[in-house]
């Protein structure tokens, strides 16, 4: 093919964020589809921890398996409050910052935090209450691998949220520099859809 | 006749020529070795005819490829090729043809599986279980052996458990194989359609004693078979057992 | 402090604080009271060695100083880049794409060349009826063989020349992640180190298959193989993203879509593959690792487990994993001919079209490795027409090679010669396939030598001929010296014919009845087990000779020029080896990649930066 000497690459030249970097609006752009990208990719493991689920129960004959009872509704409805919630705080950061309303921004993101963390908190007890283990057949197995792994997820969130109110109270974060807010909140919203599936189908259903 | 018209009429000819002479090769052959079952006659027919549908398409490769590497080496000529982007026709019609092509295998194949599969009725019924390493076969009347024996021209219907991993029984003769799963049992309907005996063998991965996990299965007419399940009948509580029914009475 | 800079020496001491932590605070536990399994230390140990071994390398030392709201080192960020000339920074986190794609091809020839071993004391003890290493280490052996070249043909391309080419191919100056293009490789050499040393644990006797209940019943080995392979998946998934961002987003000015070179077409659709198919894979090994170590039942039948779900799950991912192998081959195989027959790649837009039918058709057909499994039964017959459809864009790829050589003016140097050699190789595996997709042929052939021989026909056909065409294509280009032509030949005609004679008589033994994974076989099957043996050590002894050409020929062969094939692709534009910033300007594409025979003559030399 042939090629063509344009102007000279105003990026060319070697700055701080190093080779291969383009400029920011594009680097920015380009992050958030990578997360995009990945949050697809963890779809398709939850997609095969609920497939397992369902192929397994349409099986089993009774669901739950004879001697065993699915938790109560009360913790899990509790949980589901507080995790729409939250997906509703983490927005308003997102759209806070967009209009460069830091304050704002770190306030929602604190609430989002809080909420996330109390999720965790009532997960853990409802987890002890249960009265069933990890163990107790395919009942056990597959309520808290699915579970789990929602679980392990809300805590990668929340330490990822927990870095980005770092850099904000540090100033770090502005409304033409904010690519880790909107990351966040799409790895949280993300978070939010499969805990309303989980909840549907695995304590409601 | 232009020259790129001369290069595909050449190699047009080999091409019929090659093809024609594998075909009528190929043509009456049998695949599977040893043929005992209704469905292993099937089976052969469908590998005949996937056989004589590889010879062009092979052919069709082959030809073009040594044509090439005889014919339009560069030998020190510096210059490009012709730039031929594709052909519209030439696509179109190797599309067509490779769908046809697979629409048609599909279907006979389609035919076949159903032929083979399909009919859940059977006339004798076997309980088989796979352990880490060998089978067991328990019959009707309550005979249980690790040989399987079955009358010949009578469909068969094996059912098929494992106490532990996954083994698979399979017959090469008979042109049956399925997956012996725990927890699950799986079916094998087949006919036989010529006496004697025959060998069959563990076809699934299942630890150390997989290589040698083998069984033995013969296959006779019904009065052979009923006098082999009277000459293995477990002593039942109160004595002999009654006669499978059914049965002729005995010589 | 040596030790305390980031490196291979401090990666090393990561790795076995974060074991000795992991097996340290288990045993604590079981001290207290805790009843802790073998499989469980395992798996604690090897997790928190890999996360001390990356912290070790430094892969993570740039995002935790983010993390803290800290300013970046701009020096050590620049020097991560790497120096030309200097060969530690392949020891080393290094971010520059073409250090990253020598890490991996370097990798992949030597976990290649360790698997080829084993594969030799496989033949040894199938030489002849009898055993010599035993069924236990046979079965051992097997599995692993397998594990590792999956690995490579899993990774060689794409991660080799892929990482190296893709940038310069599109004109960029690097992938998107440069950051987590390292730290994918850096994921590597621990689950490879595990799979290597599995027989130490026990071994696993599996296959790479791992079916339940087998995989549940064996031993420490087992566990090892399942974790290493999660971890490649994980290194593989953020490759992919890497991947779909840089050729999305970072292609140069002119270069539409249709104008990508075929190859990076091919690693496009691979990488959609990954980043797709993989979880679902790890979703099932995490499941099985967890009926093992944690006492789930996912797969145990007496307690309410499903054993075929597993299956279905596994092949979800490993039928699309083949053509993850598959088309960065393919994609190599059709950057190469245009090249050496002067001559436009034929039907371009369709061989495209086919890549993406491929990719999309390849979630469809995963049930044809369970026709004999026991599965629901009307499911047969919707996958045996899928299976059979996919045959139609994977025949494109012969319309596009056979279009291209037709009429050309063929150059038969090694790498065209790969093609050649491809062509019929995938020709064979491509037919047999057709063989295994109808199910009333299948029954038969299904766990006999016929599959063994359709599918390295297709593998050995596909991804590592088209990985010799690729690394003899593409040696000057990466060494900046010319690789040696007539050893060339000799490892293409060698390998060649030895891989042939080596599978072609497996599809005859398949249909007789000789069946896969066993140590032993019936002696009717002696002679010809004996002469796949001899024709088996002869593809050894070919790679060595691929393995001299490439270590001499790099250390002290001719100087290569920029384009010594004159070329037309943008990696040729510039110098063998490319400049550290890959190009002076960012080039303005204005035609396709393949406009040979346009009467222009030889593409412009490229400028090389300073």
């Amino acid at each position: 093919m042939t090629t063509h000497a344009g102007t000279r690459d105003p990026h060319e030249h070697l700055d701080h964020m190093g080779f291969g970097e383009q400029d920011p609006q594009q680097a920015s752009s380009n992050m958030l589809l990578g997360v995009r990208l990945g949050i697809l990719s963890e779809v398709m493991l939850f997609g095969a921890l609920f497939a397992a689920y369902f192929v397994i129960r349409s099986e089993s004959g009774g669901w739950p398996p004879a001697g065993q009872e699915r938790p109560e509704l009360l913790l899990p409805g509790l949980n589901t409050l507080l995790l729409l919630s939250s997906s509703v705080t983490m927005q308003w950061a997102v759209r806070a910052i967009g209009r460069g309303q830091v304050a704002t921004m770190r306030l929602s993101l604190r609430l989002t935090l809080l909420l996330g963390s109390i999720f965790i908190i009532v997960q853990g007890y409802e987890f002890a209450t249960n009265g069933f283990g990890l163990d107790a057949g395919v009942f056990g197995s597959t309520f808290y691998t699915l579970t789990g792994f929602h679980g392990a997820h809300v805590l990668a969130g929340l330490g990822f949220m927990a870095v980005v109110a770092t850099r904000a109270r540090r100033g770090l974060i502005s409304q033409e520099h904010h690519t880790a807010v909107e990351a966040a909140s799409y790895y949280w919203h993300f978070v939010d859809v499969v805990w309303l599936f989980l909840f549907s189908t695995v304590y409601v259903l | 006749m232009s020259s790129p018209q001369r290069h595909a009429w050449i190699a047009a000819a080999a091409w019929t020529v090659l093809s024609i002479l594998g075909i009528v090769l190929v043509a009456g052959i049998q695949v599977i070795p040893v043929i005992a079952s209704r469905e292993a006659e099937i089976e052969n027919s469908a590998f005949v005819l996937l056989t004589v549908l590889s010879v062009p398409v092979l052919m069709f490769v082959v030809v073009g490829l040594a044509y090439s590497a005889l014919r339009f080496r560069a030998n020190g000529d510096k210059e490009d090729g012709p730039p031929i982007h594709g052909s519209r026709g030439f696509q179109a019609v190797w599309l067509s043809v490779s769908f046809a092509l697979v629409i048609g295998l599909f279907g006979y194949g389609a035919v076949g599986l159903i032929d083979i599969r399909g009919a859940q009725a059977s006339e004798f019924e076997v309980q088989v279980r796979a352990e880490q390493w060998a089978w067991h076969f328990k019959y009707p009347s309550g005979v249980e052996s690790k040989e399987l024996h079955i009358p010949v021209g009578e469909r068969v219907h094996l059912v098929i458990n494992s106490d532990d991993v996954i083994h698979s029984f399979w017959v090469p003769a008979f042109g049956v194989k399925q997956d012996a799963v725990p927890g699950r049992p799986t079916q094998i309907y087949v006919t036989a359609t010529v006496a004697g005996t025959y060998p069959g063998m563990c076809a699934e991965l299942c630890g150390l004693g997989h290589t040698d996990m083998r069984l033995t299965v013969v296959v006779s007419d019904r009065a052979g078979l009923e006098d082999w399940l009277n000459h293995n009948q477990v002593p039942g509580p109160g004595g002999s057992q009654p006669p499978p029914s059914g049965s002729e009475p005995p010589k | 402090m040596k030790a305390l800079k980031p490196g291979l020496t401090r990666a090393v001491l990561g790795a076995a604080i974060g074991g000795g932590i992991g097996i340290g605070s288990l045993v604590l536990a079981s001290s207290a009271g805790l009843v802790i399994e073998d499989g469980q230390f395992l798996g604690l140990a090897y997790l928190l060695a890999l996360i001390g071994f990356l912290f070790g390398i430094g892969a993570f030392r740039f995002w935790v100083t983010w993390a803290f709201g800290r300013e970046v080192d701009a020096a050590d960020e620049h020097a991560a880049h790497g120096t030309a000339g200097d060969w530690r920074r392949y020891f080393r986190f290094t971010t520059d794409h073409k250090v990253i794609g020598v890490q991996y091809l370097v990798t992949a020839f030597l976990l290649f060349l360790t698997a080829g071993t084993f594969a030799m004391l496989m033949r040894l003890e199938l030489a002849q009826p009898g055993l010599l290493l035993g069924k236990e280490a046979y079965n051992e052996i097997m599995s692993t063989h397998g594990a590792m070249m999956i690995t490579v043909a899993l990774i060689s391309i794409i991660g080799g020349l892929g990482n190296f080419l893709v940038p310069i191919m599109i004109g960029a100056r690097d992938m998107a992640f440069p950051k987590t293009n390292a730290l994918s490789y850096w994921l590597l050499p621990l689950p490879i180190l595990l799979v290597a040393i599995n027989p130490l644990l026990g071994g696993f006797d599996s296959g790479w298959t791992a079916y339940p209940p087998l995989s549940q019943q064996a031993n420490l080995g087992q566990q090892a193989y399942l974790m290493a392979f999660v971890t490649v998946g994980v290194s593989s998934i953020l490759s992919a993203i890497n991947f779909l961002v840089t050729v999305f987003r970072m292609r140069a000015p002119g270069m539409s879509l249709m104008r990508m070179p075929i190859f990076v077409w091919a690693l496009t659709v691979t990488a959609t593959l990954m980043l797709v198919a993989t979880s679902v894979v790890a979703g099932a090994f995490t499941m099985l690792l967890f009926d093992r170590v944690l006492g789930t039942s996912f797969f145990r039948a007496s307690r309410g487990g499903d054993v075929i779900l597993f299956q279905h799950l596994f092949w979800f991912y490993s039928h699309p994993a083949v053509y993850i192998m598959g088309l960065p081959g393919l994609g190599a195989i059709l950057e190469v001919v245009p090249v050496f027959a002067r001559k436009p790649l034929f039907a371009y837009p369709l061989a495209v079209l086919s890549f993406i039918s491929i990719g999309v058709l390849s979630f469809m057909v995963w049930a044809h490795h369970m026709f004999v499994s026991g599965m629901a039964e009307f499911f047969h017959i919707p996958i045996m027409l899928t299976t059979e459809l996919i045959s139609v864009p994977t025949g494109i790829v012969f319309l596009a090679a056979l279009g291209t050589i037709w009429m050309g003016k063929l150059h038969f140097k090694t790498p065209m010669l790969w093609v050649f050699g491809f062509i019929w190789a995938f020709l064979i595996g491509g037919i047999t396939g057709v063989y295994l997709a109808d199910v009333p042929t299948d029954i038969t052939l299904s766990d006999t030598y016929f599959v063994v021989a359709h599918f390295h026909y297709t593998i050995v056909g596909g991804t590592i001929f088209g990985l010799f065409a690729g690394t003899y294509y593409w040696f000057p280009k990466i060494t900046g010296r010319m690789y040696n032509e007539r050893l060339g030949q000799l490892h293409f005609w060698w390998f060649t014919l030895a891989f042939n004679a080596t599978f072609l008589p497996m599809f005859w033994l398949g249909i007789e009845g000789m069946r896969r994974r066993v140590a032993d076989y019936p002696g009717q099957f002696g002679g010809l087990n004996l002469w796949i043996s001899f024709a088996a050590f002869n593809i050894f002894l070919s790679v060595a000779v691929f393995v001299f050409n490439m270590v001499r020929s790099w250390r002290r062969g001719p100087k290569a020029a920029a384009n010594p094939w004159r070329a037309h692709t943008l990696e040729w534009q510039v110098a063998s080896p490319p400049p550290i910033a890959n190009f002076e300007e960012i080039p303005t594409v204005s035609e396709g990649p393949y406009e040979y025979g346009g009467g222009a003559g030889l593409p412009a030399e490229g400028r090389a930066a300073p």
